[in-house]
C-alpha cells in the first residue's frame, strides 16, 4: 500500500516539479480567472442586477471554464518527447498514474478555484457570513468530481484528433450534478444560510466524486493503452 | 442469427411497431378520456413519455453493452452498442421535438426547465459525445474502446443528473406542471395508453437495434475483407 | 534454461493494416539481435510489442522465460527502452527525470544509484542541467541512463543513432558494446549497417511486417548484408 501511494505522488511530484518550472498552467487559469471577472464587471449592469445575486454562479463557470484550460494539457508533456511510452512500459500501474494526475490537477485547479473566489469577493464587494470550513468542502468535493473526469477525458482527447476542443463537448454535460449542488450550496452559504441546508449538497458532491474517481481509475486503462 | 432470421426479424418487429403506434394514436385521439386539469394537449404526454423512457433505457443498454465489451473484448458486443446509441439517439431527438411541442401548446412557452426535458437534453449530447469519440481516432479499434468508456460514465452518471435537476426544479415548485407529468392516480385506460405507448416504441426501438446490429456486422465483414485483400496484394508485389 | 526473450507469432493491426504480421523469434540470454528494415516495416510497432506498451492482436512475449502481457505489470522492470524520441521531460533536469522513473520502477537506492549511473555514462558533471538544453547526442545518452538505471536483462532500442553527429554515434557504439555482458538481451532496431552488423549475434531484416530472413551475424559481412537487405526489400517474400 505505501508502495502504491509512493507510485502515485511519484506521478504528482513530478507533474507539480514540471508545472513549477514553467507555470504554464497557472498562469493561464489565474490569468483567466482575473480576466473573466474583469469582463463579468464590465457584463454586468449593477443598476439592474445585484452581482452578490449571481456571484455563486459565476465563480462556478469561471472555475469550470478555466479549469478546462489547464486540465486540457494534463497529457500534453507526456507528448513532446514520447514520455508516455517511458512510463507505460514501468511497472506502474495504470489507474496510479491516472490517480497521480488526479491529484496534480486537484491541486492545481484547486489553487484556482481559490483565486477566483478572492478576485470575484475583490470585484464584486462580496461578503461572506457563512462557514468557511464547508464551503472548502464544497468547493473541494466540487473540484474533485471535475477533475476525475476531466484527466480521464483528457487522455482520449490528447490520442484523438480532436484533440482538446472536444473536451468541453464531452464533459460539461457530465458535470451538471456538480454545478446544480455546487453552486446552490455555495449561494446558500454566500447568504448565511444554515449549514444543514446544505448537508444533502455535500453528500451529492461527496457521491460524485468517489463515484467518478473510481470509475476513471477502473477505466483509465482502455483509454491510455494502445 | 443468420441474415435472413435478420431480415425477417427486423421487417416483423417494424411492422408491428408501426401498427402499435397507429393504436396508440387512435387510442390517444379517440378513447382515451381528457384528463381533467390539462385538457387535450395533455394527450401528447402518452406519446413522448414513453419516448423518453426508451431514450434513456436504450442508453442504459449502451451502457451495459459497453461495459461487457470491455470486460470481453467481444466485437459484437460493440455493435450491440452502437446500435443502441443509435436507435436511442433517434427516440431521444424524437422526445427533444415534441416536448417543446407539448410545452408550447400545455405551458405557453417553447422550453421549459422541466426535470425529464432537461435530462433528455442532456443525454442527446451524452449520446453526442459517444458518436464524436467513437469517429475521432485514427485507430478504429481504440474509438470502440473510447466510446465504450463514455458508455459507461454515461450510464452512472445519468441518474445522478435526473436526481439532481429534479431537485434543482423542486426548490421552485410549480405545481400544476409536476401532477400533470407524474399523474400519480392514472385512470385505468392512462395506464393502458401509456402500456401501448410504451409497447410501441419498444417495438420500433428493437428493431431499429437490430437492424443498425446487422448493418455493424456487414461493415465488420467489409473491414476484413478489405484487410486480406491489403495482405494479398502485399504477397503479389 | 529459459531464453532471454521469446517472441510467439506477434500480429498486430491497425483497422485493415496488418502492421506486424507474425514475428517469431527465440533469444538466448546475452544476444544481441539487430533488426533491419525499410520504413513502414513494423519495426516500432514490433518492439512496442516487446516492449508491453501495446497489445498485439495475437502472440505473446516471454522475458526470461514468464510471460510478459500488456495487463501485467510484474515483469516491466526486467525491461528498459530507448527509442528515437528521447522519452524525457524537458523541464526538470536529467537528475530529476532519473529520479522520476527511477521511483517509477520501484528503486529505493537512488541515493547511490542514480550518481554511479551517471558517471558510468560520462554525465555527472551536467547532473543538473535541464533535459532540453542538452545536445540530441547528450540527450539520448540520457535515454540510454534511464533506460539501464533499475539494470533490466532486456533492452530493445528504437533507431537510437536517429539524428546523432559521428562523435556522438561513436559514444553511443561504445556504451551498446558495453551492454552486452553476457546476460543482457537486447534487441536494436537501426537503419546504421554497419554499426548494427558489427554489434550484433543475429540480424533479421523486417518487410512488411514479416521477419524475410534471420541470419547469424557471424556468417556475413557487410558487402553481403547489403546484398541481402536490398534483395529482401525489392522482393519481399
Amino acid at each position: 500500500m505505501r508502495a502504491y501511494l509512493a507510485l502515485v505522488w511519484a506521478v504528482t511530484r513530478k507533474d507539480l516539479l514540471v508545472e513549477f518550472r514553467t507555470y504554464e498552467r497557472l498562469t493561464a487559469m489565474g490569468a483567466f480567472a482575473v480576466l473573466v471577472g474583469v469582463l463579468f464587471n464590465f457584463s454586468i449592469d449593477t443598476a439592474v442586477v445585484r452581482p452578490q445575486d449571481i456571484a455563486a454562479a459565476l465563480i462556478w463557470m469561471t472555475i469550470i471554464f478555466g479549469g478546462m484550460l489547464g486540465m486540457g494539457r494534463t497529457f500534453r508533456l507526456e507528448e513532446e518527447d514520447g514520455a508516455l511510452a517511458g512510463i507505460l512500459q514501468s511497472p506502474i500501474p495504470l489507474h496510479a498514474l491516472y490517480l497521480g494526475k488526479v491529484l496534480g490537477n486537484f491541486i492545481l485547479l484547486s489553487a484556482m478555484a481559490t483565486l477566483v473566489f478572492f478576485v470575484f469577493g475583490l470585484f464584486f464587494r462580496l461578503s461572506f457570513s457563512g462557514n468557511p470550513v464547508v464551503l472548502v468542502a464544497i468547493v473541494g468535493l466540487g473540484v474533485l468530481g471535475f477533475v476525475s473526469l476531466t484527466t480521464l477525458f483528457s487522455a482520449m482527447a490528447t490520442r484523438s484528433s480532436m484533440g482538446e476542443s472536444l473536451l468541453p463537448v464531452l464533459v460539461f454535460p457530465l458535470l451538471v450534478p456538480v454545478v446544480v449542488y455546487g453552486a446552490t450550496a455555495t449561494d446558500r452559504l454566500f447568504a448565511g444560510r444554515p449549514v444543514v441546508e446544505v448537508g444533502g449538497n455535500l453528500r451529492m458532491l461527496a457521491a460524485f466524486a468517489i463515484i467518478f474517481t473510481v470509475a476513471g481509475a477502473g477505466l483509465f486503462r482502455f483509454v491510455i493503452e494502445e | 442469427m443468420n441474415e435472413k432470421q435478420i431480415q425477417w426479424s427486423v421487417g416483423v418487429l417494424g411492422a408491428l411497431g408501426v401498427a402499435t403506434v397507429i393504436l396508440l394514436h387512435w387510442m390517444v385521439f379517440f378513447w382515451v378520456p381528457t384528463e381533467a386539469t390539462m385538457g387535450v394537449v395533455q394527450r401528447i404526454f402518452y406519446i413522448h413519455v414513453p419516448a423518453w423512457w426508451i431514450a434513456f433505457v436504450g442508453f442504459g443498454l449502451v451502457g451495459l453493452c459497453s461495459a461487457v465489451y470491455l470486460w470481453l473484448g467481444d466485437e459484437r458486443l460493440d455493435r450491440a452498442a452502437v446500435a443502441g446509441a443509435e436507435a436511442g439517439m433517434v427516440f431521444t431527438t424524437i422526445g427533444l421535438l415534441t416536448g417543446p411541442l407539448w410545452g408550447r401548446v400545455a405551458w405557453g412557452t417553447w422550453w421549459e426547465w422541466e426535470p425529464r426535458l432537461t435530462s433528455a437534453l442532456i443525454l442527446w449530447f451524452i449520446y453526442l459525445g459517444y458518436f464524436l469519440v467513437r469517429r475521432s481516432t485514427a485507430n478504429p479499434e481504440q474509438g470502440k474502446k473510447f466510446a465504450a468508456v463514455i458508455g459507461i460514465i454515461g450510464v452512472l452518471d445519468i441518474p445522478l443528473i435526473h436526481v439532481s435537476v429534479t431537485w434543482l426544479r423542486s426548490l421552485h415548485p410549480q405545481a400544476v406542471i409536476l401532477s400533470a407529468e407524474n399523474p400519480m392516480n392514472l385512470d385505468g385506460s392512462m395506464g393502458a395508453t401509456i402500456g401501448v405507448g410504451l409497447l410501441a416504441f419498444s417495438l420500433i426501438f428493437a428493431s431499429l437495434f437490430l437492424a443498425r446490429y446487422a448493418v455493424a456486422g456487414y461493415e465488420r465483414e467489409l473491414d476484413l475483407r478489405d484487410a486480406r485483400l491489403v495482405g494479398a496484394q502485399a504477397v503479389e508485389a | 534454461m529459459s531464453f532471454g526473450l521469446e517472441a510467439v507469432g506477434l500480429v498486430r493491426n491497425f483497422g485493415a493494416l496488418r502492421a506486424v504480421d507474425g514475428v517469431s523469434f527465440e533469444l538466448q540470454p546475452g544476444e544481441l539481435l539487430t533488426v533491419f528494415g525499410p520504413n513502414g516495416a513494423g519495426k516500432t510497432t514490433l518492439l512496442r510489442m516487446l516492449a508491453g506498451v501495446m497489445r498485439p492482436d495475437s502472440g505473446h512475449v516471454r522475458v526470461a522465460g514468464a510471460p510478459a502481457d500488456v495487463a501485467s505489470r510484474d515483469w516491466r522492470h526486467r525491461v528498459g527502452i530507448v527509442s528515437h524520441q528521447s522519452l524525457l521531460y524537458g523541464q526538470l533536469t536529467i537528475e530529476e527525470n532519473l529520479r522520476f522513473y527511477g521511483r517509477l520502477f520501484g528503486l529505493d537506492d537512488l541515493k547511490t544509484r542514480i550518481p554511479e549511473r551517471l558517471a558510468s555514462m560520462g554525465l555527472s558533471d551536467r547532473a543538473r542541467t535541464p533535459v532540453r538544453e542538452l545536445s540530441r547526442g547528450l540527450k539520448q545518452r540520457v535515454a540510454l541512463a534511464r533506460a539501464l538505471l533499475h539494470d533490466p536483462e532486456v533492452v530493445l532500442l528504437d533507431e537510437p543513432y536517429t539524428g546523432l553527429d559521428p562523435h556522438a554515434s561513436a559514444v553511443l557504439r561504445e556504451q551498446l558494446a558495453s551492454l552486452k555482458n553476457g546476460r543482457r538481451t537486447v534487441v536494436l532496431v537501426t537503419h546504421n549497417l554497419k554499426q548494427g552488423l558489427e554489434l550484433s549475434d543475429r540480424v533479421a531484416i523486417q518487410v512488411q511486417g514479416r521477419f524475410s530472413s534471420v541470419t547469424d551475424s557471424a556468417s556475413l559481412d557487410l558487402a553481403e548484408l547489403e546484398v541481402l537487405y536490398h534483395a529482401a526489400v525489392e522482393n519481399p517474400a
